[in-house]
């Protein structure tokens, strides 16, 4: 599905709106980001968890949205009780699926045509998401969402502080080489990442990326800082 | 498993009622309040699951603020602790409950309310 090209700033504003608006109904955004309830109490969608990849015949399935039904799906494989270890994947589909429908609800809403063959009760999703699909525009837009839902750089900003008693990035080409080593190119998240993720329940990569993104994390071996000297 | 419908539904209600003001009716919150996971209040809310076990029911009551029997009812279970009601009497609370099987709705609740009564009086005594 084609959609219009945003900036990464515009997706900023559009979680920074949400988290706000959300604040002045259930009292202000603390980590970790409520994004559950912003989804089933703040925007009223109704949430389920289902079988997915069967329902879809998609293997590689994380969740769906029904843009008229109001309704999200996440695949059971993510449920954050039965499978802890899927928390941070599960609050980021969650938050990816928001973003869906703040982003990108206006396109079912606004085409009849499309809304009579994908959108009617009972029929298939709107939008399906998918680990393989996430290079598509409207994926990459909800992913953006979804990263700067969980992670908003004020909320970023005031926990890298509380951990480090300053704003200065971590040096950390040294410690992702040593990992890289050890356990190949897949896993190189840097043990602050995996603190900040701890605290903010999303994955340490997704943290990680995050982190890289404001600058916290310097992963580039030679590039000098002011505190080089 | 055949579920309940009816059961589900009501519960999806109760919740999606309560939830717009009080974060603590999301899916997860109640699931986790009620010591399940939110697979399986989404499954039995769709009516995929049969409800859970009596205790669960009379937990989501209390959380929804709800009479446990209606909803012991709607799952068609019958709360334990009538078990050890009759358990300590077999035989009187049996034939008691026999001989008001024939009676109607309103008749029993009027004997209810007798009951209630005596109950109150004798407990100033």
């Amino acid at each position: 599905m084609k959609v219009d090209y945003l900036k990464k700033e515009q997706i900023e504003t559009a979680t920074l709106e949400l988290i706000q608006a959300y604040g002045k109904k259930y009292g202000e955004v603390s980590i970790p980001v409520p994004v559950e309830e912003m989804l089933e109490c703040h925007l009223g969608l109704g949430l389920e968890y289902g079988d997915l990849k069967e329902a879809t015949g998609f293997g590689d399935v994380l969740g769906a949205t029904w843009i008229k039904d109001r309704r999200v799906v996440i695949d059971t494989s993510l449920d954050p009780t039965e499978y802890p270890d899927q928390e941070g994947r599960c609050r980021f589909t969650l938050a990816h699926e928001v973003g869906h429908w703040q982003l990108h609800r206006i396109y079912f809403e606004i085409d009849p045509l499309q809304r009579t063959i994908f959108d009617t009760k009972d029929s298939r999703p709107s939008i399906v998401c998918r680990r393989s699909s996430s290079k598509e525009p409207i994926e990459w837009q909800a992913d953006v969402f979804a990263s700067y839902l969980l992670m908003p750089t004020h909320l970023i900003e005031a926990a890298w502080r509380e951990e480090h008693g300053s704003s200065v990035a971590y040096q950390a080409a040294a410690e992702i080489t040593a990992l890289a080593q050890r356990f190949g190119d897949e896993r190189t998240t840097t043990g602050i990442a995996r603190r900040m993720a701890a605290r903010f329940k999303t994955s340490g990569q997704a943290m990680q990326i995050r982190l890289k993104d404001l600058q916290l994390i310097n992963a580039s071996a030679s590039a000098p800082t002011i505190f080089d000297a | 498993m055949t579920g309940n419908k009816t059961f589900g539904q009501r519960i999806r209600d109760l919740r999606e009622e309560r939830k717009a003001k009080d974060p603590a009716f999301s899916l997860r919150r109640f699931a986790e309040a009620v010591d399940v996971s939110p697979t399986f209040i989404s499954k039995m809310e769709t009516g995929e699951f049969d409800p859970p076990a009596p205790d669960k029911i009379k937990k989501m009551a209390e959380l929804l603020h709800v009479d446990a029997d209606e909803l012991l009812a709607l799952a068609g279970r019958v709360d334990p602790k009538l078990n050890d009601i009759i358990k300590k009497q077999p035989k009187a609370i049996a034939d008691f409950l026999r001989t008001a099987q024939g009676l109607s709705a309103k008749r029993i609740q009027e004997l209810t309310e007798q009951l209630k009564d005596e109950s109150r009086k004798s407990g100033k005594r």
